[in-house]
């Protein structure tokens, strides 16, 4: 069969998501938080729609009222916890009890969203196991401290596999392999710049702003040194910290697509370009902050943009063959009250 | 049918169970659609919804068995099925520079939540907390303290007496009877509080800090009516409230800006803290004075009390507003200027 490769299109636009959002954000604010549900039908089903590979779109089909009786479920498990953990006993025993929930709740999540988004018109599918998803959300990452977090990678990579794996698009699952040396690249090159720039930018702060007299900074008078004194961290966190952060989502993005198939010899090419990642994430924050917010409809355009256009999928033979899943055909109704939407699981794929 | 083609309208096919695409028309007639392929052969046959679409998406009809039709031609399928439920949403998102009005409505909005809306929303949970929780906390915390903290009581009987009598000066407690308690707590030291259930504590060291009736009779009502305005529930459902409200936009205002709230929620929540040590002051000497006690002895035990501690740092940043100026607030309520 012949290969054919198809670039990812996003059509999304600032101006008409701009009103989508503005709209769900008023009648999110006038009924108190319950339109949120809808609004994030509505914000999904808009990038999903708007994204498509040969010309067949994404689509997303949870209701308004599916996800809003998930987030009553979280808002009172939320208070009775809060009321609760009150009495010094359950302060201990809840949280405990919490941590082994977490797992279960992260697979549903991820369930219900997979069983929620389609592409040329058949759905996608989750099925985690619950001991796999204990070992890579809590067991290694907590091991991993223990060796100074050295072995972090090791963890990234488990976690992408347990979710890629899990996935399918019909009947056709995804396999994810891949050596761990793209994950150390990530983690080690994210980490350098963090710290070198971190160090470089204090450094040079310091010497802008001159030695620093201790006594000065227990004075009552707002001296303008220590107004400067106090934007350092902020400073750090701009140049230093969220940079690290897009470029290490970049080479895990990169790795990820890299290392995935889809049933059917079908693959997958991510070429983000981490500086440039660092650029548009960097600059969006900054209007976000300066507009109040409201640049964020553009921030969130230009991103899916840039990374629909650096994603490709390399199709073997045509993209017709796929058949829904038994499960589905059965009892996809009844199955979506059992899952739970309202933790979102934040991965960079 | 203007604008539909007698032919019918060209687009795209997506059958049930099976990603495949078709080449396909929608043909309507009588209000009965048809799918037809590129060969000619009928897919699908029967009504057809008008789905309600969304700005940049393709317009939809779907078909019975699962069968959907997929156009750009979002006129002519309006046209053939008439216009889909839930679309003047859509409309409404449109860009257009109406949306400014939106935008002012959503600082208006934020504006009547803040005033009203969180108030709203703490009452009905309180209305909806079963007040055997309430008891819950309060017996699991005092088993705490006994265990951990507090040692019986060590303070004369008469004065236990005289602490007694305030409770029935108090206006009806909400969740069932105050209990007034003496512990001897050395690594608290001299403090009163109280927990929701309407348990009040105070310590021996207290007690011989300030042995004055009356400055314990003030402090103790400032305590009860805590519970009687049932301070503690609210400030928990108010924090409670913000956060999740904060949580429920985050996913459309983003998490900068959703970090902004968060921090200044914290700031709002000391302010409603400060509130309710003023309410509670002024509520706690009506108790007192009901009860027989000088109710200007609060008045004193914030001066004694403002001399101890010397000079605060901001009240901004502060649960408990300052001594000074709580001193300031009681001489007014009591009518003692200056």
């Amino acid at each position: 069969m012949s290969l054919t490769t198809h670039r990812v299109v996003f059509t999304g636009q600032t101006g008409a998501y701009f009103g989508i959002w503005i709209v769900n954000l008023l009648l999110t604010i006038l009924t108190i938080g319950i339109y949120s549900a809808w609004a994030k039908v509505r914000t999904q089903r808009y990038f999903k729609q708007n994204l498509s590979i040969d010309g067949r779109s994404f689509d997303y089909h949870a209701t308004g009222l599916q996800i809003l009786i998930g987030r009553i479920i979280v808002v009172v498990a939320l208070a009775a916890f809060s009321l609760l953990s009150a009495i010094p006993v359950m302060a201990v025993l809840l949280p405990v009890g919490l941590i082994f929930l977490v797992p279960w709740l992260l697979n549903r999540s991820l369930a219900f969203n997979a069983r929620m988004t389609s592409f040329s018109g058949l759905r996608f599918g989750f099925e985690g196991s619950y001991w796999r998803a204990f070992r890579v959300y809590l067991l290694y990452p907590f091991l991993a401290i223990f060796t100074l977090y050295l072995a972090f990678p090791f963890v990234a990579r488990a976690v992408r596999s347990h979710v890629v794996n899990g996935h399918r698009f019909g009947t056709a699952r995804f396999r994810f392999e891949s050596g761990i040396g793209p994950f150390y690249r990530a983690f080690l090159l994210a980490g350098l710049w963090a710290v070198g720039v971190g160090l470089v930018a204090v450094a040079l702060l310091v010497a802008l702003i001159g030695p620093i007299d201790p006594a000065a900074l227990r004075g009552a008078g707002p001296d303008p040194r220590q107004v400067l004194l106090s934007l350092v961290p902020l400073a750090v966190l701009v140049v230093a910290v969220l940079p690290a952060g897009f470029i290490y989502q970049a080479f895990i993005r990169n790795a990820v697509f890299a290392g995935t198939v889809l049933e059917g010899g079908h693959a997958f090419v991510s070429d983000i370009a981490p500086l440039r990642l660092v650029w548009i994430g960097i600059s969006n924050a900054l209007a976000v902050v300066v507009s109040l917010g409201l640049l964020l409809p553009w921030a969130r355009i230009r991103m899916a943009a840039y990374q629909a256009a650096h994603s490709h999928v390399i199709v073997n033979g045509d993209l017709d063959g796929f058949t829904a899943a038994e499960a589905a055909r059965v009892g996809a109704l009844g199955q979506a009250y059992t899952d739970l939407e309202g933790i979102d699981v934040g991965l960079p794929v | 049918m203007s604008g539909f083609p007698s032919d019918g309208l060209p687009g795209e096919g997506y059958g049930p169970e099976t990603s495949r695409r078709y080449r396909a028309r929608l043909v309507v007639e009588g209000g009965l659609a048809r799918l037809i392929d590129e060969t000619g052969t009928v897919l699908a046959e029967g009504p057809a919804r008008h789905a309600a679409r969304i700005a940049g998406g393709p317009s939809r009809a779907v078909l019975q068995g699962g069968w959907v039709f997929e156009t750009r031609d979002h006129d002519a399928l309006e046209a053939a099925l008439g216009p889909a439920r839930g679309d003047w949403l859509r409309r409404a998102e449109t860009w257009h520079p109406r949306l400014a009005a939106v935008v002012a409505g959503c600082l208006i909005g934020v504006w009547l939540i803040w005033r009203y809306g969180l108030d709203l929303l703490v009452a009905a949970a309180i209305a909806l907390t079963p007040p055997t929780l309430v008891a819950a906390i309060d017996r699991g915390n005092l088993a705490a303290i006994d265990r951990v903290l507090a040692k019986e009581t060590a303070l004369p009987e008469v004065q236990q007496a005289e602490i007694a009598a305030l409770a029935s000066a108090a206006p009806p407690p909400p969740h069932g009877p105050y209990r007034l308690m003496l512990r001897d707590m050395p690594m608290i030291g001299p403090n009163a509080f109280a927990l929701p259930g309407g348990t009040v504590v105070l310590t021996d060291q207290f007690a011989q800090t300030f042995p004055d009736p009356d400055v314990i009779a003030a402090v103790l009502g400032h305590e009860i009516a805590h519970v009687s305005a049932r301070h503690g529930l609210r400030q928990l459902y108010r924090s409670l409230s913000v956060y999740v409200l904060v949580a429920l936009i985050a996913g459309d205002v983003g998490p900068v800006l959703e970090n902004v709230l968060l921090e200044g929620n914290l700031l709002l929540s000391l302010a409603y803290s400060r509130a309710h040590e003023h309410e509670a002051d002024a509520l706690g000497i009506e108790i007192a004075a009901r009860a027989g006690f000088d109710p200007a002895a609060l008045i004193r035990f914030f001066e004694e009390l403002d001399r101890i501690t010397g000079a605060q740092g901001p009240a901004w940043r502060s649960t408990h507003p300052l001594s000074a100026d709580r001193a300031r607030a009681v001489r007014d309520l009591l009518g003692q200027g200056g």
